[in-house]
């Protein structure tokens, strides 16, 4: 029916076991949550509905329940460099991206979306995002990405893969369109990218050029203190060794 | 006269009545927080032994089963047969209702059959003192496992869990630490996966060692050890690769021709294991590297402005 994958199968057990894994001992300082609450929010936000008609405004109330303060200068944005990301962040103890927190967590690698006939879930197929874009997953990382944006602050820093094709900042992407726009700037005191190619990886894009460079820019022009810094493997070869 | 008297006695029955009045409201407040405080208390048995590490995590059910199926569903859906919730009954089967310091191999039994599963050839990354960097290698890799990245590790990593005598069979107070008793729920349930993961280890094992610890890269005392690798299986085994990773901007402690990395040499020689050392291994190192860029040891050498 749809072409991309169904719903992750025990999604109600990933989703509540995420929750208390979280509170309990990924990062316990946002204190006491209750995650079958947050499970309710989360699932009414597309259980039974066409799996088509998904906003970001209907997981407002599953944020709400999920939000905590994310530290300054703590902030990771990233584009096609997740697992990179994961060891960069080091589950949120050096970085905090948006998948360590609470609300980023338990969505992250899953797939979700309701459809009108009982149990109101399609576990056999769901609608990528070329079939509509108003789906439940892309309209939920929309809204965790506008979030995050949007409590970020101090020195917010930017990763980007050197070696993705059609370049390190991609357009349209999460970065360009759901989180420079909500990005407060009276609360960001620095901008400050890095492109890191994959290990043994191509190095396509490098700061001062193609699409870095229309991100530095983007960013220089909204009034922002941006910096740029290149690790790509080159540079890695040419390390001072003892 | 009569009207005084009258006054009088009106003034004593209200004394009286607001007497009562007092010991009444007296009387409702000391049951409401007798009732309070003992319902705060009454999942803490007087009975529960009391131990100096962290108690059981809290929700650890939830946890186990939304990890379990997180593992199988989301991540490896080859292991898609595997029963979570008789997975999380074993786990809670091992432990519950029973004295903490009495635990036995034969009480993880059934879990470890329910849970293990065999291991890709030439994946199997040990580790000792380099968890964090270990673990890091394996997210941004997925060509190397450590027990960590296997159901059984991945369930349990960083919980906690033991039981007590006295209901609710389950301590979510305190644990016993290793040097209380070995036989805890946790030191238990970590050496016999320590032991399943290097029996099912086939073809070339890595092992990541620390090179900036000052006891030594290599410890008999350490679980790598006494039992990893004492339980590798020569005839699946071929060869044994050691990195021997030192921090960035940190001691260098030792290296491949250190004491005791000669020592684990030997051992490993004389279960006739080929041995290949390297220092900091490149590939790890340009991980410390990413989280280093500013380091002196990271950065570029100066040929040209």
């Amino acid at each position: 029916k749809w072409k991309g994958e169904g719903t992750t199968q025990n999604l109600e057990s990933i989703v509540i076991g995420r929750c208390y894994d979280y509170i309990r001992i990924v990062n316990p300082a946002v204190g006491e949550k209750n995650c079958s609450q947050i499970w309710e929010a989360f699932k009414n936000a597309f259980i039974y509905k066409d799996p088509c008609s998904i906003l970001p405004e209907d997981y407002e109330l599953f944020i709400n329940l999920t939000f905590h303060t994310i530290p300054p200068n703590k902030s990771l944005f990233w584009e096609n460099n997740q697992l990179l990301v994961n060891s960069f962040a080091d589950r949120g103890r050096r970085y905090m991206s948006v998948g360590d927190t609470l609300f980023g967590f338990v969505g992250d690698f899953l797939n979700w979306c309701g459809q009108a006939d009982s149990p109101g879930l399609d576990y056999e197929s769901c609608p990528t995002t070329m079939e509509c874009e108003n789906n439940a997953v892309e309209s939920f990382w929309r809204m965790a990405s506008i979030t995050y944006a949007q409590h970020s602050s101090g020195v917010i820093h930017v990763l980007l893969n050197g070696s993705a094709d059609g370049g390190a900042y991609p357009q349209p992407g999460f970065f360009a369109d759901y989180e420079i726009p909500n990005l407060q700037k009276d609360k960001i005191s620095q901008i400050v990218i890095w492109v890191v190619d994959d290990i043994e990886g191509p190095d396509i894009d490098s700061c001062g050029v193609h699409s870095v460079k229309t991100l530095e820019t983007r960013l220089t022009t909204l009034g922002y203190d941006v910096t740029c810094t290149d690790n790509d493997k080159s540079v890695m070869f040419l390390l001072c060794l003892d | 006269m009569p009207l005084q008297q009258g006054s009088a006695r009106m003034r004593q029955r209200t004394v009286l009545l607001v007497g009562i009045v007092v010991l009444l409201a007296a009387l409702v407040l000391a049951v409401v927080l007798a009732s309070l405080l003992t319902h705060g208390r009454h999942e803490v048995s007087p009975k529960m032994l009391k131990w100096k590490d962290r108690g059981t995590t809290k929700n650890l059910q939830e946890v186990i089963l939304g990890r379990c199926y997180n593992y199988i569903t989301a991540q490896h859906p080859e292991l898609g047969d595997k029963d979570c919730l008789k997975i999380w009954e074993s786990l809670k089967d091992a432990f519950i209702y029973k004295n903490p310091c009495n635990i036995t191999p034969e009480d993880y039994q059934p879990l470890m059959e329910l849970a293990s599963h065999p291991i890709p050839c030439n994946k199997s990354l040990f580790w000792s003192k380099t968890g964090d960097l270990a673990h890091r290698y394996t997210k941004s890799n997925q060509n190397f496992l450590t027990l960590e990245d296997t159901l059984l590790g991945y369930m349990a990593d960083r919980i906690s869990w033991c039981g007590d005598p006295s209901a609710p069979g389950i301590n979510y107070e305190s644990c016993p630490k290793r040097n209380e008793c070995e036989s805890n729920p946790g030191s238990v349930f970590w050496k016999m996966a320590s032991k399943m993961f290097a029996e099912a280890a086939c073809g070339v094992v890595q092992v990541m060692l620390n090179g900036s610890v000052e006891a030594g890269a290599f410890r008999s005392s350490s679980i790598f050890g006494s039992v990893e690798i004492f339980n590798l299986d020569p005839d699946k085994v071929s060869e044994v690769h050691i990195w021997l990773m030192q921090d960035i901007g940190g001691p260098q402690s030792e290296s491949c021709s250190g004491h005791s990395i000669q020592r684990l040499i030997s051992i490993l020689e004389e279960r006739n294991f080929k041995i290949i050392c390297e220092d900091n291994y490149r590939p790890v190192q340009l991980l410390q590297c990413v989280h280093n860029p500013d380091h002196t040891d990271c950065r570029l050498c100066t040929n040209s402005t």
